[in-house]
C-alpha cells in the first residue's frame, strides 16, 4: 500500500510539474498577459505610481502622458473585468517588486454583487500571476471551488486550444506592452452623449465581498506603507445599473464610497463628476459607453498628472539620465503617435 | 456523480485506500458506504427507489428460498416473483415510460377523433434505475429457478445491487457470479490496481477524446437534420456509430477498471462489436451483459430457438422490441430494437439461400474476402439502425436518411465537413482516435496489452503513463471552454 501511495504521489508530482510547464503555452496571449508579465516580472523599472483595477482604468490612465508631462514613472496593471478581490492579490504581487508606490485604485468593481467575477475575465489577472502562496490565496478567494484546479494549472482550462495554437503561443512578444506601460485604449469615438439622469444624494451599501476587499486594500496600505488614491472613471452608468450581478444605482454607490474615503482619510477622485472640469466630451472622448478612448484617456491622464504633482511630493525624473529610456519609450507610445498627427 | 469528475476519482481512490486497510469481514461495509455516497451525490432523493428495489428483491429472495427449501408454501412462490417483478418493473415503468404511455394513449384516441387533454409528467429518471432493477430482478428469478441460494445478508445483498462502479450504467452483474465475489478475499494487489487504472485510462480515452469529440459533429447534424445533406448526413451517421461505441465501451471500461482496483474482476461488456460477421454475432459482442440478460431472462423463457422457426422468429422480434424499449421510451428506440429483430429474422430465413449461393459461387466460408464482406454488411446494417437510435423523432430519422441521397461531392474538398462543429485538426483527431480504438480492438484479441506494457522497463512504462494522462487532459473534450471572446470582451 505504501508503494501505491508513494508512486501515486510521485506520478502526480511529475504530472502537475508538466502541467505547470506547459500551461503558459495554452494561456491566451492577450495584452493583459503581456502587461502583467512586463510589469510584474520582466521590467526592472521602479514605478512611483501604479494603477490598479478594471478595464476603466486600463484604458483611462496613460503612464506615458504622465511621464511626458510630469516625469512621474507609473505602470497600469488594470485588466478588463478585474474584480476588486483579484485586484487585492495582484496588488500584493505588485508590492513584492515596487516599494511604497502610490496606488491608484479604480472603484468601478466595488459595484459587483456576484460572489465571483466572470471566469474568463478573472483569468486575465490570475492566470498571469506566477506561482506563489499569494496566487494560491487569490485562486481560493476569487474563484469558485470547482475552478481551483484549472486556475492552478491553466492548461486544464485552455486545453481545447491545442488545435489553434500559433507561433506566438510559444514565444509571446511583450515589447509593445513595454512601450505602453500597461495602458491600452481604443480609438473609436462613441458618438453619443451620456445618458442623463438626476443626480442623487442617496447612499447604498457597498456589496459585502467588495467592501471586504476594499477594507483589505486599505489595511494593506497601512501595513505596507503606501499611499492610496481611489478613482472613479467617466462612464455611462445607466448600463451597469441594469446589469445583473451589479448594484442598481452606481451613483448612490459612489456617494457611499466618497463617505468611506472621507472617513478613512483616503483621497477619492470621482472623475465622472469632474468630467466637465477635465473637459471630457462624452461623444468624442469615449471609446464606447463605458470606456474612455485614447483622446479621453489623454485628458484624464493630464488631469491626474496635475493632481499628483500638486498633492504629492514626486520627483520629476525627466532630466535624470537614469530614466533616459523613459523618454525613448514615450516616442513609441500610442499617445505620441496621435500627438504627432 | 459522473465517472468523468474529480469527485468520482477522489471517491474511488479513497475507497481503495480504506478498502484494503479494512479487515475482510467488514469490507462490504466500506464498499456499500462508498456506493451509497456515490449514488446520493448523483441522485439523493431517488436513493429511496434503490433501497426499495433492494429490500423488495432481498425479501422476495428470502421467501422464495424458504419455499425452495420446503419450509414455505409452494403456491406462493410464483406470487412472490410476480410481486417482485411488479414492484421493480412498476417503478421503472412509472419513471421511464409514463409520458410515453400518456402520449400513446392520447394518440390512439385521436385516431378515433377523441381529443383528450393530458399533462406531461416530466418525471426525472432515477440514475441507473434501468440497470439496477434488471440486476435485482435477475437475482429474484435466479433464486426462483434455484440457480442461486438466497443471500441472507442484507448488507452484502445491498452491495450487489448498488456496487458503485457498475451502478449507473452496468455492466449488469449476474447474482450467481457477483455475490460470490463479495465473499472472496481480495488481497492487496499492486499490479491488479495498476491494471485497473490502465483500463480506466483507456476508457477515459474512448469517452473523452473520441466519443465526446465525435459527438460535437453528430449533435450539429442531428439537431438540425434538414440543414445537412449528402456527405454531411452520411458522416454524422458514421460518427454516431463510433461515438456510441466509444462512449459506452469507454464507460464500461472505466467501470470494469474501477472494480478491478477493488479486486472484483468483471466480464467484458464489449468485444469488438464492429467486427461482427452477422447481427446475431453483433449482439454477442455488443453490451454483452444486457444481451445476456435478455437471453437468459426473456429469450429462453419464451422458448428460445428450441421451437418452430416461426416461434423462434417471433421470440427474436419480441426480445429485440423489448430491448429497444428498454433503451428509451420513444418510437425511435422501439423501431431500432424492432429493426435489429427484423435483421435477424431475415438473416434466419435467408440463411439457406445465402449458403446455397455461396457454395454455388465457390466462395469459402473462411476466406478473408467473404469475411470482410460479412463484416462490412453487418456494420452498415448496424450503422443504419443507429440513425433511429440517435434521432429525436422518426420524422427526423427519415429526413436524415433521405438527405443522405442528396449527395454533393464538393463537400469533400470545399471544407463543408469542417463547418460541422469540428475544425480540421479536431476532425482528424476524431478519426485518428477511432482508428486507434479499432486497432486496439484487433490487437487485444492477440495480446494482453496491459500485461505487455507492465512488463516493460520503468522509463518506458512511466513515459507511457504520463503521456496517456497528458493526451487525455490535452485532447479530451471537457471543462468549460473559455472562448477568446470572453477574454477580449470588456478589454477597453
Amino acid at each position: 500500500m505504501k508503494k501505491l501511495i508513494g508512486k501515486g504521489l510521485l506520478f502526480l508530482f511529475l504530472l502537475f510539474t508538466i502541467f505547470g510547464l506547459i500551461s503558459p503555452i495554452f494561456v491566451y496571449k492577450t495584452q493583459h498577459m503581456g502587461k502583467l508579465e512586463e510589469g510584474l516580472y520582466l521590467s526592472d523599472d521602479q514605478y512611483d505610481v501604479v494603477f490598479m483595477g478594471s478595464s476603466h482604468m486600463n484604458g483611462g490612465m496613460d503612464p506615458n502622458v504622465i511621464w511626458n508631462q510630469h516625469g512621474i514613472t507609473s505602470f497600469n496593471y488594470a485588466t478588463g473585468g478585474q474584480p476588486i478581490d483579484a485586484t487585492y492579490y495582484l496588488l500584493k504581487d505588485v508590492l513584492k517588486k515596487h516599494q511604497h508606490p502610490i496606488v491608484v485604485l479604480d472603484v468601478f468593481y466595488l459595484g459587483m454583487t456576484n460572489q465571483y467575477g466572470e471566469r474568463g475575465l478573472v483569468s486575465n489577472a490570475i492566470d498571469n500571476m506566477k506561482f506563489s502562496f499569494n496566487k494560491l490565496e487569490a485562486i481560493r478567494n476569487c474563484t469558485p471551488p470547482e475552478d481551483w484546479i484549472p486556475y492552478l494549472f491553466p492548461v486544464l482550462k485552455y486545453h481545447f486550444r491545442w488545435s489553434s495554437l500559433q507561433q506566438k503561443d510559444f514565444g509571446f512578444d511583450y515589447s509593445s506592452v513595454y512601450y505602453t506601460k500597461g495602458f491600452e485604449a481604443g480609438t473609436n469615438r462613441y458618438g453619443k452623449p451620456i445618458s442623463k439622469w438626476e443626480d442623487t444624494d442617496n447612499r447604498i451599501d457597498i456589496p459585502p465581498k467588495t467592501l471586504e476587499y476594499l477594507n483589505k486594500i486599505v489595511e494593506l496600505s497601512k501595513t505596507e506603507n503606501f499611499k492610496l488614491i481611489l478613482v472613479n472613471m467617466p462612464c455611462d452608468y445607466s448600463e451597469p445599473n441594469q446589469q445583473s450581478g451589479w448594484v442598481d444605482d452606481c451613483e448612490a454607490l459612489f456617494n457611499t464610497v466618497a463617505d468611506y474615503a472621507e472617513s478613512n482619510q483616503i483621497p477619492f477622485l470621482d472623475l465622472y463628476d469632474l468630467a466637465d472640469d477635465i473637459g471630457i466630451d462624452f461623444a468624442n472622448d469615449m471609446n464606447n459607453s463605458g470606456h474612455l478612448n485614447l483622446w479621453g484617456a489623454y485628458k484624464v491622464s493630464t488631469y491626474f498628472g496635475d493632481y499628483l504633482t500638486q498633492n504629492y511630493d514626486l520627483t520629476d525624473h525627466r532630466s535624470d539620465s537614469a530614466y533616459a529610456q523613459w523618454n525613448e519609450d514615450y516616442k513609441h507610445s500610442q499617445v505620441a503617435s496621435i500627438l504627432k498627427k | 456523480m459522473s465517472f468523468v469528475s474529480i469527485g468520482f476519482l477522489i471517491l474511488l481512490f479513497a475507497t481503495v485506500l480504506v478498502y484494503y486497510q479494512t479487515p475482510h469481514r467488514y469490507r462490504w461495509v466500506c464498499l456499500l458506504a462508498a456506493s451509497y455516497v456515490f449514488y446520493i451525490f448523483s441522485s439523493p432523493v431517488y436513493a429511496i427507489f434503490l433501497i426499495v428495489s433492494t429490500v423488495v428483491t432481498y425479501g422476495s429472495g428470502l421467501l422464495i428460498g424458504r419455499i425452495n427449501s420446503g419450509t414455505g408454501k409452494q403456491k406462493y412462490k410464483k406470487l412472490i416473483v410476480v410481486f417482485s417483478l411488479l414492484i421493480n418493473i412498476g417503478i421503472l415503468m412509472v419513471f421511464k415510460y409514463a409520458d410515453f404511455f400518456r402520449e400513446t394513449y392520447s394518440g390512439l384516441l385521436a385516431l378515433f377523433w377523441v381529443s383528450v387533454a393530458t399533462e406531461a409528467f416530466h418525471l426525472i429518471l432515477p440514475v441507473g434505475i434501468s440497470f439496477y432493477t434488471f440486476q435485482s430482478l435477475s437475482y429474484t428469478i435466479d433464486v426462483y429457478r434455484g440457480d442461486v441460494e438466497p443471500q441472507t445478508h442484507l448488507g452484502k445483498y445491498a452491495l450487489f445491487v448498488s456496487f458503485f462502479p457498475t451502478l449507473v450504467s452496468g455492466p449488469i452483474q449476474k447474482s450467481k457470479d457477483f455475490l460470490k465475489k463479495i465473499d472472496e478475499v481480495h488481497p492487496f494487489d499492486y499490479a491488479g490496481i495498476k491494471k485497473g487504472v490502465l483500463l480506466m485510462l483507456w476508457g477515459y480515452f474512448e469517452k473523452m477524446v473520441v466519443a465526446d469529440r465525435l459527438g460535437i459533429l453528430v449533435n450539429t447534424v442531428y439537431e438540425n437534420p434538414s440543414k445537412y445533406h449528402g456527405l454531411e448526413s452520411i458522416l454524422a451517421s458514421f460518427f454516431y456509430t463510433f461515438q456510441i461505441y466509444c462512449d459506452f465501451s469507454g464507460y464500461s471500461n472505466i467501470a470494469i477498471g474501477a472494480a478491478e482496483m477493488l479486486g472484483f474482476h468483471l466480464a467484458e461488456n464489449f468485444n469488438c462489436p464492429y467486427f461482427a460477421k452477422s447481427i446475431q454475432d453483433f449482439w454477442r459482442r455488443w453490451h454483452i451483459s444486457l444481451s445476456t440478460w435478455f437471453r437468459d431472462y426473456l429469450y429462453f423463457p419464451l422458448g428460445g430457438s428450441r421451437c418452430s422457426k416461426f416461434r423462434r422468429c417471433l421470440n427474436v422480434l419480441i426480445v429485440f422490441t423489448v430491448c429497444g424499449f428498454w433503451h428509451g421510451a420513444s418510437l425511435t428506440f422501439l423501431f431500432w430494437g424492432l429493426l435489429h429483430g427484423i435483421y435477424q429474422v431475415i438473416g434466419l430465413l435467408l440463411k439457406p439461400l445465402k449458403e446455397r449461393a455461396r457454395e454455388a459461387m465457390g466462395i469459402k466460408k473462411q476466406s478473408i474476402g467473404y469475411r470482410i464482406i460479412q463484416v462490412a454488411i453487418t456494420f452498415l446494417l448496424v450503422n443504419f439502425a443507429w440513425i433511429f437510435f440517435r434521432a429525436d423523432t422518426m420524422e427526423n430519422a427519415f429526413l436524415l436518411i433521405g438527405n443522405m441521397f442528396q449527395f454533393d461531392p464538393a463537400a469533400i474538398w470545399n471544407g463543408a465537413l469542417f463547418q460541422l462543429g469540428l475544425t480540421e485538426p479536431e476532425f482528424i483527431a476524431g478519426l485518428l482516435g477511432v482508428a486507434i480504438i479499432m486497432l486496439v480492438d484487433i490487437l487485444k484479441k492477440r495480446i494482453d496489452l496491459r500485461t505487455a506494457l507492465m512488463s516493460r522497463n520503468v522509463v518506458l512504462r512511466w513515459t507511457v503513463y504520463l503521456a496517456a494522462v497528458l493526451i487525455l487532459m490535452l485532447f479530451g473534450v471537457y471543462g468549460s471552454e473559455y472562448s477568446a471572446q470572453s477574454f477580449i470582451y470588456f478589454q477597453f
